[in-house]
């Protein structure tokens, strides 16, 4: 069957008055409102983002950055005020290029001169939370900009680059249809009959939706619960019971006669296994899913839109669900990161994000002057040799997802291990959504069979906060291959992998929100802070052949041509930010860069005498005192990158004391020959700190 | 009750893969007509990217029924990247049989591949109608043909002034300088006489001079020497972005033969694996076409065969053995080079299950290197390459060709093994007529002041062959495409043979081969997985019966060449078979005395199909 043409009810579900009275969303006024009361799913939110773009034209921009296997665009809103921001392709004039006219370098757009900070959802299609924390957090910025003072600031300097969907063909199918779709719809022929999609899951009773079914079967692994007979118990395995025994399967037939059922559905492939870190296994065999690293088209999305913004800074990858995040690296072992990030993820984002989950934070965390005496604790009680290098294990909300003990990845081409192995992004992935913790109305169970009893609660809570909507009654139904049998259960959009809508959401949201919002004020500011063009010499032509040398002007007499001064450029550039405008040593990756500084003139008649148009700054440190944490001492020139069929760089740029600085701050100095007051710009250009510039005057 | 029987002979001995062909080729003489002026063109001329699709448009208008042409994809600026699929179609489609991918370019100075590809496909389509040879080819093999790979810079490179080094990658722009900017300094024709050479400058404390002829310039060693001194500065070209440095930040991104997904790494390949859309489409297509088998890919320079090797295994033993093993390994060589100077083996130990892929590799690249001469054969994979990509991920026998390579032959006049510069200028002098170098002159650069340039060689004669020598280089190079071709498997059915045993019982011994040299799946195929056995179907008139046996109750007899046999009692029976390989299957079979007959099919993806029957009589 086609699920495209499907028979499908809408699902209208009124609970609002349970859950909204008397709470607002937002404390700002909504140009476009929203609210949380259902999932938006594909189609609705796409209608947002086009809404908020027509709305807010001056801080907004839809971008379609990709289209899925079924040609649905995957869209994503640029969150940034579009007046401010400066690109250092503005600045410098190219000339004599060569004839061919050959156009291949796009113009710069101003949000690539801000820090950028990526968030997606929906990288798994039935993890549609993700897309409604999106769709908050995007209101809360576009809302609260010209009202609340940070935001206002954030949303001026800094790019925000929300993607609520990724896998459009999964949320469709897992919201607007109610199939939950882990996968991308990549077209695959699963059972090799030659045929497509042909055989998936099916609403053999016609409601509307896509539950299961329940028949008793003697050599069935379930059980039905005695104190409520909804739920249905799964046997471990080998249980022996003196009850009835049932089997419970998905909603579904055997379309295409082949005898199984489901075997070819819409269903591809897992885009979080996708990526290119680690997707290989040893012997160049597959580890992780597709053909090949960013075979899908909506990968490559993800892949293309990085490359052209290497400005972005900090991402989060929201999936579902448990209610913690994880930060890089799952993939490899906890040895391939440099301790600095360690401290800048675990001492500074880890413990602000268990903070805002109310969970506890371990307290080498509060306490990092004590780490050697916690390091030495472990070594008594822990098995984890990583933590004992560290000082302290991970917990349930912060983590990762390297099995430290065993010593050993589980996962092969993940996203956020990705975006920070081969960006340098400061990427998490947040699994939204523990439902035991975030329903407060649900107690704490303790012992053997918490897990039932919480299932239980959460039936109940169901039934008195959502009027039974959520799951369907189960009713008798004759199955054309398994006989009698019932049809019922959860509505698969509610199953425990998603937020139940409401309030349960919303606080999800909040929270996250909070936690992005702090980490986007971590994020490198780059500024000139000061500078100054001090006229040292009025000379001729000829004369500006001087030299500097032992911070000494020497110049020359000769003939005059014209009139020339010589003028001292100086500038304090400094990083105002919290944090370090490259992870460590992400400026070694071989799409980033070290922070440059331009100074801008007319080249008929600016003369550098000393000191090329750009220098190089290296990594320019941010203001956070973060335990752990030390600059990492620059490289020397002969360690630089070069580059294929060019000579190696000719030498170090910045020349020495600018370069071996490591602070927050850089001096640097030009002498330049300039005539007529020809005027001068210093355009500093931090690939993820910013652009920022100013103009000159000579004194 | 006695039964005898007399074995008739075989009635249907036809390969069902031919059957479709009436007519067999006549042999053509050496110094015969091949079909070479069906279609003209000339072979010393490197064409522009307009000239060589419109080639083989032309082509596929003039063989219709051998050629199809199609766009895979276009480039970034673009292209299309044209690729001819040849066959003959009349003996079924060409995803049906066993395919040679060739693509030429994917660097884009390497334009000597486009050529050798194109030359390829001339080839085969000029001589279908004359020689047995290539009509035998084309009606078994599919030839998938991308002659230029990397369009945007293939062009660039014909028709602009540049080095033979440049431009090189698809146009993906990348901060080589890390200033900020994209490809915003490149080379440049500063004095736009179409050449791209050297720039020189004069300086006090340089280290080159002009010779004494004044055409070159060169190092000087004598430190002390008082002469006016030169600075190198680099090909020419302006300071587009007024930093004071020169092409420092040239067109382009990463090397496209990094950018595929084996072994991929982020230094050499970023910014990720199939970023480009001129890699990926050649990958997407190749994913496509599982009937693809082997796949040559053209480069320049150095005269070198390498073929994607099998992974190697872990390697325990101490330096010592090491070394005694090279040394035998040497001495065996060395012994085996007095009766072929040719032969080839590879001091490489592959890891458990590669073996058949490593004797099969040595064996072709032993005939690469008789057929191409001065070539060398050499293991290569990993990186990212498309070669290694097409071995490791698809299962594919590939080989990356470094077309030409310096003139050794031809300039190494005291024979030391290398060139040096005066030599080169006398090869051009004698051999070329002057043309390809380009002596030095004045020159009033706008931003360096008064310059020198020159003193080097014009693009194509280091890197890529002067046009004159570009039939020679394609015209074996494309012989060493269609061998391997020739040597796709071919599964066969040699013989039935019929022995009585007790009773009104018979074995029934049937005889499979392959005697090409590729074995009907590699053995990284076998270890990716996805793949299907060759087969072979039993079926007999309604008197004789199969029965079912097992490996003990019967011992083969191995009276025949064949070193491996199996038994079997059903009838589909699967198996693979090595290259020049062959396999007994013994049947055990009842009948009751009357006329009958049995007959064996076989099925190869690869190694196409056969039949055999044979009669059995009663007396």
């Amino acid at each position: 069957m086609n699920l495209f043409f499907a028979n499908k009810k809408t699902i209208c579900l009124t609970f609002g008055l349970l859950i909204m009275s008397g709470f607002g969303v937002n404390a700002y006024s909504q140009k476009v409102p929203i609210d949380f009361n259902s999932f938006h799913g594909y189609t609705k939110t796409q209608t947002y983002l086009k809404d908020v773009a027509k709305k807010y034209p001056n801080i907004t921009q839809l971008v379609e950055i990709g289209r899925s296997n079924f040609d649905r665009p995957i869209n994503l809103l640029i969150i940034s005020n579009q007046k401010t921001g400066n690109t250092i392709d503005q600045y410098v004039e190219l000339r004599n290029m060569r004839k061919e006219g050959i156009n291949n370098v796009p113009k710069m757009t101003s949000d690539l001169g801000k820090p950028g900070f990526w968030i997606s959802g929906a990288t798994h299609g039935n993890e549609y939370t993700g897309t409604e924390v999106s769709l908050y957090i995007i209101d809360k910025l576009v809302s609260g900009y010209g009202n609340d003072e940070n935001i206002t600031r954030l949303v001026d300097e800094q790019a925000f680059y929300i993607c609520p969907i990724v896998n459009a063909d999964g949320v469709y199918n897992s919201v607007e249809i109610g199939i939950p779709q882990r996968q991308n719809s990549k077209l695959k022929d699963d059972d090799k009959d030659g045929k497509m999609n042909e055989d998936g899951p099916d609403d053999l009773n016609d409601d509307g939706f896509y539950t299961q079914f329940r028949y008793k079967d003697p050599k069935g692994t379930y059980i039905m619960d005695e104190t409520d007979p909804r739920l249905m118990i799964r046997l471990e395995k080998d249980e022996k019971t003196a009850k009835e025994r049932w089997s419970v399967i998905r909603e579904d037939k055997d379309n295409d006669n082949d005898g199984k059922r489901g075997e070819d559905s819409e269903f591809g492939i897992d885009m979080n296994r996708n990526f290119s870190e680690k997707w290989f296994k040893d012997e160049g065999m597959k580890g992780g899913q597709g053909d090949y690293p960013f075979s899908e088209p909506e990968t490559r999305a993800l892949a293309e839109f990085f490359t052209n913004h290497p400005n972005i800074y900090m991402a989060q990858f929201y999936h579902t669900s448990g209610g913690y995040t994880i930060r890089p690296c799952g993939t490899q072992s906890p040895a391939s990161m440099h301790s600095n990030d360690v401290a800048v993820y675990d001492m500074v984002m880890g413990k602000k994000y268990l903070e805002l989950l109310g969970e506890e934070i371990p307290k080498a965390y509060l306490y990092p002057d004590s780490i050697s005496f916690y390091k030495e604790e472990l070594k008594k009680t822990s098995k984890n040799k990583y933590a004992i290098q560290r000082g302290y294990e991970f917990t349930h909300g912060w983590t990762t997802s390297y099995d430290e003990i065993v010593d050993k990845n589980i996962q092969f081409g993940f996203q956020s291990d990705w975006a920070f192995m081969q960006w340098g992004v400061y990427a998490t992935t947040t699994e939204l959504w523990n439902i035991r913790k975030d329903i407060k109305d649900i107690p704490e169970f303790t012992g053997e069979d918490a897990y039932l009893k919480t299932q239980r609660a959460v039936l109940k809570y169901q039934d008195e906060k959502f009027g039974g909507k959520l799951f369907i009654p189960w009713e008798k139904y004759k199955h054309p291959e398994l006989g009698d049998g019932e049809i019922g259960g959860w509505i698969p959009m509610y199953g425990s992998n998603n937020a139940f809508p409401g309030q349960p959401l919303i606080d999800v949201c909040e929270t996250h929100w909070q936690f992005e919002l702090f980490r986007a004020q971590l994020m490198p500011k780059v500024v000139i802070k000061e500078a100054s063009a001090k006229v040292l010499y009025s000379a001729t032509a000829a004369e500006a052949e001087a030299m500097m040398k032992d911070n000494k002007v020497n110049i020359k007499k000769g003939n005059s041509i014209g009139n020339y001064k010589i003028v001292e450029v100086t500038a304090t550039i400094e990083n105002m930010g919290k944090l370090a405008t490259q992870r460590a040593n992400g400026e070694q990756l071989p799409l980033n860069r070290e922070d440059v500084v331009w100074l801008i003139g007319d080249r008929d008649k600016v003369t550098f005498l000393q000191g090329d148009a750009y220098q190089k700054l290296g990594v320019i440190q941010g203001k956070l005192k973060i335990p752990g944490y030390k600059p990492i001492p620059p490289r020397d020139a002969s360690q630089q990158r070069g580059f294929y069929g060019m000579p190696a760089p000719k030498e170090p740029r910045g020349e020495e004391p600018e370069k071996k600085e490591m602070g927050s701050t850089r001096e640097v100095k030009w002498l330049v020959a300039v005539e007529d007051n020809s005027p001068l710009q210093i355009v500093v250009s931090s690939q993820k700190g910013g652009t920022q510039v100013k103009s000159l005057t000579i004194k | 009750m006695q039964v005898k029987y007399i074995i008739a002979s075989m009635l249907l001995t036809v390969s069902l893969s031919l059957t479709v062909n009436a007519q067999e080729k006549k042999q053509t003489q050496p110094g015969g007509y091949h079909g070479e002026l069906d279609f003209v063109m000339s072979w010393k001329h490197y064409y522009s990217y307009n000239d060589w699709t419109k080639i083989m448009h032309d082509m596929q208008k003039k063989y219709p029924n051998l050629a199809s042409i199609e766009s895979i994809g276009k480039s970034r600026m673009g292209k299309d990247q044209y690729l001819l699929t040849i066959t003959a179609k009349k003996t079924g489609m060409d995803t049906e049989k066993p395919a040679m991918w060739v693509d030429g370019a994917i660097h884009g100075n390497e334009v000597n591949g486009i050529m050798c590809s194109l030359y390829t496909a001339w080839y085969l389509l000029t001589r279908y109608d004359y020689d047995p040879y290539v009509f035998e080819m084309l009606n078994k093999t599919t030839f998938y043909i991308l002659p230029g790979l990397n369009v945007d810079a293939n062009e660039s490179y014909v028709k602009f002034p540049n080095t033979e080094n440049n431009p090189r990658e698809p146009y993906r722009p990348e901060d080589n300088d890390g200033d900020g900017l994209y490809d915003e300094d490149q080379t440049e024709d500063v004095d736009g006489d179409g050449e791209l050479t050297t720039m020189y400058k004069e300086d006090p404390n340089g280290m080159f001079k002009l010779s004494i002829d004044g055409r070159r310039f060169e190092m000087i060693t004598d430190k002390a020497e008082k002469v006016m001194r030169f600075n190198r500065i680099g090909s020419e070209g302006f300071d587009n972005d007024g930093d004071g440095s020169i092409n420092e930040d040239d067109l382009g991104g990463p090397d496209p033969n990094r950018n595929f997904p084996s072994d991929w790494n982020l230094q050499a390949g970023n910014p990720y694996p199939m970023s480009e859309s001129e890699t990926r489409n050649v990958f997407e297509f190749q994913l496509a076409h599982p009937n693809i088998f082997a796949s040559f890919h053209f480069h320049n320079t150095g005269r070198l065969i390498m073929f994607s090797r099998p992974p190697q295994a872990r390697d325990n033993r101490t330096p010592e053995q090491v070394a005694q093993a090279k040394t035998r390994f040497d001495q065996q060589l060395a012994e085996r080079r007095k009766e072929n100077k040719y032969a080839q083996a590879f001091d490489y130990q592959v890891q458990k299950g590669y073996e058949t892929d490593m004797e099969t590799q040595t064996k072709i690249v032993e005939m690469g290197a008789r057929i191409l001469k001065n070539y060398r054969p050499t293991p290569s994979g990993g990186q990212g390459q498309a070669q290694a990509s097409s071995y490791e991920m698809l299962g594919n026998y590939a080989y990356l060709i470094e077309l030409w390579g310096s003139p050794v032959f031809a300039a190494d006049k005291n024979d030391d093994g290398r060139i040096t510069e005066e030599e080169y200028v006398e090869f051009v002098d004698i051999e070329l007529n002057g043309e390809g170098w380009i002596n030095p002159y004045q020159f009033n650069h706008p931003d360096l002041g008064e310059i020198w340039m020159g003193g080097s060689l014009k693009k194509h004669i280091g890197r890529t062959p002067p046009a004159r020598y570009i039939e020679m280089e394609a015209e074996k190079n494309a012989q060493f495409v269609m061998y391997c071709a020739s040597q796709f498997p071919k599964v066969e059915i040699e013989s039935i043979e019929v022995t009585p045993a007790v009773h009104n019982l018979l074995w029934v011994d049937v005889i499979v081969k392959n005697d090409k040299v590729y074995p009907t799946v590699s053995d990284r195929t076998i270890k990716l997985g996805d793949y299907v056995k060759d087969k072979i179907f039993f079926n007999s008139s309604g008197n004789i019966e199969l029965l079912e046996i097992t490996d003990e109750s019967t011992t083969i007899p191995t009276n025949t060449s064949s070193a491996k046999a199996k038994s079997s009692g059903t009838k589909e029976t699967e198996f693979l078979l090595g290259g020049e390989d062959s396999l007994r299957i013994r049947y055990l079979v009842k009948t009751n005395g009357a006329d009958g007959w049995i007959e064996f099919n076989t099925e190869s993806v690869n190694g196409g199909k056969d039949k055999k029957r044979i009669e059995i009589d009663s007396m």
